[in-house]
């Protein structure tokens, strides 16, 4: 090991990843733990969540635990809440994000239960651009999956179908396409770019139904971030919002002339500039212009501030609204 | 500087912000003692003149300058506190600390413990709290026996409606570097203790940081209130004791912001405020990811009370507001009715209808409740202190149906059943504009946002909804069938 690698004085590589999303605690059971799902006994390990214990065995009734990732350093996010089981000890609670603690017993088909997963199973529906058969991801969404797991005919709160109220399609990257109307806000592509990639590209911006995924550089589009274009973020999406670019139509139903573009109205096109096989390196791009990169109290999780301003908030530093 | 309490020779307090200069300088011309202190929580009275002489206290509500030249030309006369015709004249223990009884509408009864320094002792004024009883050194021991008794008051306490000791051993058990976090964001009656009282919310403060080894205490409260934060950090700056430090943080003007655990975020620099999830809650990784205390100014100052008197739990803020000539917070009993509170305004019309317990807080007609969190909760009302007063001429569909588009509109955005279920119910309620009233479909919508959001956010948004179909059957029905009872709605629809 050359010591010219080791560089002990460095910042950590997240110091200016600005995710917008919550300094979660760690979630999972401290130890390893026996817990009772539907009268069936499990031992799960340490660092376990209910989840793990109930995906471990059949369950009365399918969980279907849509925005769920659970592997590398994504999630739980604990959003969608189409996970909730009933406790003995605690109520109803979200199985993904909570602990596993010894003698917990769960039951899934307890009605409360299954009423909150079937409820927000619908209203994720209702956001959701339910046009599949141009979706390059028909057949391989686990939205569609749980919808078609859970019977879901007819979404009681309907769909997005407006085509007024779609968010115009950003076409302009080489490799990835985004369509925000597909968007579950499961924060898998936040994690994927902030937590395995350390790129610090994509962020979570807004509040209420103005949530979206937009970009920590503040750029509008895909192609004036700072995207390196690894592919991470279309991988772990679990939905038709992140597709690589070459196979957005791969399952489309061939009907002539109606693709994923138009079927929704709008799209924002490339600005034809060459920019050769990636978009501009992180470091070329000057991140921090437009402030002092310093200047900050926050930790890992909830970093600076200085170069987002979203939300009205603009000039704010540090824990502090003057 | 020297404490007003109990001094020789007769003292001026004007209370109330704005026209306080005015009045302070007719005193400084006539070289008369006049102080200003911070408001009493009855704007509607203020400016509030009192002069005080030995056992008497004489009142001038709503005080001009006028008035004002004759009270200090009274007083330089060195005539009775009686003889510039005050508007009330109370009796009391010459030495006393705390506002006095009087027969002003809120400022009545004796119960004034918590809010007793707001309009009496100069806000700042390390003298006139430590003359009031305040900066004692309880210690440990008898701050977890106090804590016993003591409920959290308001959704931004992470002990609403809980004692408070338990947490404190769970931080304290936890380990680590622990911090206590001061919620004074968004309800009125914080805003106030942190303005007019700030050292009796400190003081719970420091006792509490004392308890659990915390060596930080943060204030924590909304750029709104601008008189909240400044009194604060200038009580913070000459607090006498340097242990521990006191930091005071302001937080965007957004309702969700309240929320502890959006609190913390923003105490730390998050640039997007978002819920945490919990389970482990703050009291075990917290701020900065250690284990945290935060408790409302309303539950801290019941703390430095009980730790003062030894009358644990007794009072509890009420504001009351909406459709009333001006708002008001006042100290009561824990055994009074929601009627006593709203005794203390001028409802603005004949009553309809009260919107108790926060923003989220549930809708009746009957104010024979007690303000004790468990009746509260017995009969779906909120205990966050505030009751909103509905007068006759007010639709109740409107009511409901703004909070439920306030709440789809300032929701943090992150889980499902509070980002998209406030929209879908803040749709069901519209529909029945059209013709289309369907309260099952209302209340399964609310039993889930309650049973599954991640905080009290989503988890009380519905409950304005959710009583109004209870109480107000009738009326939500009747615009389904195209009326508005009250005849307020901008466009009630025909339906054939």
């Amino acid at each position: 090991m050359s010591s010219d690698h080791a560089h002990e004085d460095a910042p950590p590589l997240t110091e200016d990843i600005a995710p917008g999303t919550a300094a979660d605690p760690a979630v999972g059971g401290p130890d390893r733990a026996t817990v009772t799902v539907d009268g069936v006994e499990v031992t799960v390990a340490a660092g376990s969540t209910l989840l793990d214990a109930v995906e471990a065995v059949d369950t009365a009734d399918s969980v279907p635990a849509l925005c769920s990732y659970d592997r590398q350093e994504i999630g739980p996010r604990s959003e969608c809440r189409t996970c909730m089981v009933e406790t003995e000890a605690d109520g109803i609670v979200p199985a993904c994000s909570h602990p596993a603690e010894d003698g917990m017993a769960v039951s899934t088909d307890a009605e409360a239960a299954a009423e909150a997963r079937d409820v927000n199973l619908d209203l994720v529906l209702s956001n959701h651009n339910l046009r599949c058969t141009t979706c390059g991801k028909n057949g391989r969404c686990e939205l569609q999956d749980a919808a078609i797991d859970e019977e879901v005919e007819e979404p009681r709160y309907g769909v997005l179908d407006d085509r007024e109220e779609y968010e115009p399609l950003d076409d302009t990257s080489s490799f990835i396409q985004i369509d925000r109307n597909k968007c579950i806000l499961c924060n898998r592509c936040v994690d994927a770019c902030n937590d395995v990639q350390v790129e610090g590209v994509l962020r979570m911006e807004g509040s209420g139904q103005d949530t979206r995924i937009g970009f920590q550089s503040d750029a509008e589009t895909m192609e004036d971030s700072t995207c390196v274009s690894c592919g991470h973020c279309a991988t772990v999406c679990p939905t038709g919002s992140l597709v690589e670019k070459g196979i957005e139509d791969a399952t489309t139903i061939p009907l002539p002339g109606f693709t994923q573009k138009n079927s929704i109205g709008k799209s924002v096109e490339s600005s034809g500039r060459s920019k050769g096989p990636m978009t501009p390196k992180k470091r070329d791009a000057d991140r921090c212009e437009s402030g002092d990169p310093s200047a900050n109290g926050s930790t890992p999780n909830a970093p600076a501030a200085e170069d987002v301003a979203d939300d009205g908030w603009a000039g704010f530093e540090g824990g502090e609204w003057p | 500087m020297a404490s007003i309490i109990a001094a020789e020779g007769p003292t001026i307090r004007i209370s109330g912000a704005g026209s306080s200069p005015d009045l302070l300088s007719v005193a400084a011309d006539a070289d008369v003692r006049a102080v200003e202190v911070g408001s009493t929580g009855v704007p509607a009275l203020e400016p509030l003149v009192t002069v005080t002489d030995g056992d008497e206290t004489a009142f001038h509500t709503a005080c001009s300058t006028a008035e004002m030249d004759t009270i200090v030309a009274s007083v330089a006369a060195g005539s009775d506190v009686r003889a510039a015709e005050p508007d009330a004249v109370a009796e009391h223990d010459p030495d006393t600390a705390r506002f006095p009884a009087v027969d002003l509408s809120g400022l009545g009864g004796d119960r004034r413990r918590m809010l007793g320094g707001a309009g009496w002792r100069r806000p700042t004024n390390p003298a006139d709290h430590e003359a009031a009883g305040g900066f004692g050194d309880p210690g440990p021991d008898a701050v977890l026996a106090a804590g016993e008794a003591i409920h959290g008051r308001g959704w931004g306490d992470i002990c609403q409606d809980t004692p408070l000791t338990p947490t404190w051993e769970t931080v304290r058990d936890t380990g680590g570097d622990p911090a206590v976090v001061v919620n004074g964001h968004g309800n009125p009656a914080d805003a106030l203790l942190l303005a007019s009282a700030p050292y009796d919310v400190l003081d719970g403060a420091t006792a509490v940081a004392d308890c659990v080894g915390a060596e930080a205490v943060i204030v924590y409260a909304s750029t709104a209130d601008e008189r909240a934060v400044e009194t604060v950090r200038e009580a913070a700056a000459e607090h006498p004791e340097g242990s521990p430090a006191i930091d005071v943080v302001a937080g965007p003007a957004e309702y969700r912001a309240a929320e502890p655990t959006m609190a913390l975020e923003a105490v730390e620099g998050n640039h997007r405020l978002e819920a945490r999830i919990r389970p482990p809650g703050p009291e075990s990784v917290g701020l900065h990811g250690q284990p945290t205390v935060l408790h409302t100014p309303r539950t801290l100052a019941q703390l430095s009370a009980s730790l003062r008197d030894g009358d644990a739990d007794a009072t509890r803020a009420v504001t009351v507001q909406g459709d009333v000539a001006a708002p008001v917070t006042v100290e009561l009993a824990a055994s009074a009715t929601l009627a006593d509170a709203v005794d203390a305004v001028a409802v603005d019309g004949e009553f309809k209808a009260a919107c108790v317990g926060g923003r989220f807080g549930g809708l009746t007609r009957d104010l024979d409740v007690s303000i004790a969190p468990e009746p509260l909760t017995d009969a779906d009302l909120g205990t966050e202190g505030t009751v909103q007063i509905l007068a006759a001429d007010r639709c109740v569909l409107e009511f409901v149906g703004k909070r439920a588009q306030f709440a789809a509109d300032e929701n943090c955005g992150r889980c499902v059943p509070c980002r998209e279920g406030t929209t879908q119910l803040a749709e069901l309620l519209r529909d029945i504009y059209d013709g289309s009233y369907a309260p099952e479909d209302i209340e399964e919508l609310v039993r889930v946002m309650d049973t599954s959001s991640i905080c009290a956010f989503g988890v009380e948004a519905g409950r304005p909804a959710r009583t109004a179909l209870a109480e107000f059957e009738a009326e939500l029905q009747a615009h389904a069938d195209g009326t508005c009872p009250t005849d307020s709605c901008p466009e009630t629809v025909e339906v054939t």
